[in-house]
């Protein structure tokens, strides 16, 4: 368990942990756009084994889309997975795009965290002119602000 | 989500959570982006009024990734009514700090026009006297494609177009936006 | 020369020493009807003393901090007021009554016109002012101030 201290200038005796395993996002269309290991946690997969698991999940996700145990009319699809090992949350945009963490099984605030990563995305991916859209992110700036939002001190 | 609190989501946006620039620096930028094509295309309007919806378009598919993240907005808009009242309650707040009011809406609530009492995109500018330029220039064109481009994300495929310019000599500076068919997917969201 | 209304003789000069913009007006004050009242030699005279000033201003331009160079030259009984701009622009003022502050002021609000007009993205610096806009506030603040 990793623990973080975050320096602020307010006075918290509380540590605040924030472990996040990893982030992946999907386009559109389902085909993975950006996938990056933070902390130790997950096993390590080949990035073929990551397509696949980005295009399995897109196909899962539409499915949860359409059905739902409860009689509501419409569904929002999967949102959040839990596992002793691992909880993912995922939120898809009104774009179409979706957004993966993975963190550790107690890991709170998880939304607030995915908020913060669409806000990035929207800064540092879409306001580049010369992003293609819906193809691989390759961005330092994203990742440099990613990793400094996720892991503070290193 | 009612009107009223999408003017004050607008205003909160825009308060607290955007970079403020220099507005002559955008009213000089965007009248060289436009004064440039002219010269280019050679008077061309035609022309030039194309490029500049093609501009929009490429800025409205990444704009429209800021609105959602900074607007934290969940939920799609019911209908068009409820579409357009965010454009302009809050979409065109956020970006510049205006808000075009909703007029002439079709009897299908298909199509409606926003009316600009202000455009911060054509500040002190005076179309050239040519006599071309005042029948074929539309100056703020680029909005247009903003429009068509940002929608395009969110599954409409809408037609934007203004239908008169102060600048011209009109009125009124009113833009006529026109939905052409929600763009379903292999997966369509609702159960219809 | 007119009697005891003044007239004026106004004229936006470029970098390249080319005229831009050029307006006549009578003085309101004192119960003048706001027409000017060159003779024709008078008139054409107005265009070569302004011209000849553009030495005297060059001479000038430098040794003041100020824009307002205020009267930078005589001819016979008419005196030439000019404002530089930053930017080499000169507005000229030709008339035959001094006046310190109201030409001043004139000269404040023609700089004012002169910065929107360098606003408009169709226009270059150097070209002719043709817009109606600009040569009714001209008018207009010459009324309010001359």
């Amino acid at each position: 368990m990793f623990l973080f201290r975050l320096r602020s200038s307010r006075v918290f005796s509380l540590a605040v942990t924030m472990v996040v395993y990893a982030v992946l996002i999907l386009n559109k269309a389902g085909g993975l756009i950006y996938q990056r290991d933070f902390n130790p946690g997950l096993q390590k997969l080949s990035s073929n084994d990551y397509l696949i698991l980005a295009g399995t999940f897109h196909g899962v996700h539409a499915i949860t889309s359409q059905i739902s145990p409860t009689n509501e009319t419409s569904s929002s699809g999967l949102e959040v997975l839990e596992s002793e090992n691992f909880v993912m949350r995922c939120f898809q945009t009104l774009t179409g795009t979706k957004f993966l963490i993975f963190a550790e099984p107690r890991q709170q605030n998880l939304d607030v965290v995915v908020r913060r990563v669409y806000e990035l995305y929207a800064d540092y991916v879409m306001k580049n002119p010369f992003y293609q859209i819906e193809m691989p992110i390759r961005s330092e700036g994203f990742d440099r602000h990613l990793t400094s939002y996720i892991k503070p001190h290193q | 989500m009612s009107s009223t609190s999408r003017a004050r989501l607008g205003e909160e946006v825009w308060k607290l959570r955007t970079d403020k620039i220099n507005a002559e620096l955008v009213t000089l930028t965007y009248g060289s982006v436009v004064a440039q094509l002219c010269k280019d295309l050679d008077g061309d309007y035609a022309e030039v009024n194309k490029q500049l919806d093609k501009m929009g378009y490429n800025i409205g598919l990444r704009l429209i990734e800021d609105f959602l993240a900074k607007s934290n907005m969940q939920q799609k808009c019911a209908n068009f009514r409820d579409t357009a009242d965010v454009i302009s309650k809050v979409g065109f707040k956020m970006f510049l700090n205006i808000t075009p009011t909703i007029v002439n809406w079709s009897s299908d609530n298909k199509q409606f026009s926003l009316l600009f009492d202000e455009n911060p995109l054509a500040d002190f500018v005076e179309l050239p006297d040519d006599g071309k330029a005042q029948s074929d220039l539309w100056y703020s064109n680029m909005l247009c494609g903003v429009i068509r481009g940002a929608l395009e994300m969110v599954q409409m495929s809408v037609d934007a177009h203004f239908v008169s310019d102060v600048l011209r000599g009109n009125d009124t500076t009113e833009m006529r936006i026109n939905l052409i068919r929600y763009i379903e997917d292999e997966m369509p969201q609702d159960d219809e | 020369m007119a009697g005891s209304s003044t007239s004026y003789y106004f004229v936006i000069i470029g970098t390249k020493d080319n005229p831009l913009y050029e307006a006549e007006f009578g003085s309101f004050k004192q119960g003048g009807d706001g027409i000017p009242k060159f003779r024709e030699e008078q008139r054409h005279m107005n265009q070569f003393i302004a011209h000849s000033s553009l030495d005297c201003i060059e001479d000038q331009q430098w040794a003041s901090k100020e824009m307002y160079l205020k009267t930078v030259d005589k001819f016979n009984n008419t005196w030439v007021s000019c404002f530089l701009t930053g930017g080499n622009i000169k507005f000229l003022l030709v008339h035959d009554t001094r006046s310190d502050e109201p030409i001043r002021q004139f000269f404040a609000d023609v700089y004012d016109l002169y910065c929107k007009t360098l606003m408009n993205p169709f226009y270059e610096v150097n070209m002719a002012i043709r817009s109606q806009t600009f040569d009714q506030k001209i008018k207009a603040a010459a009324k309010k101030y001359l």
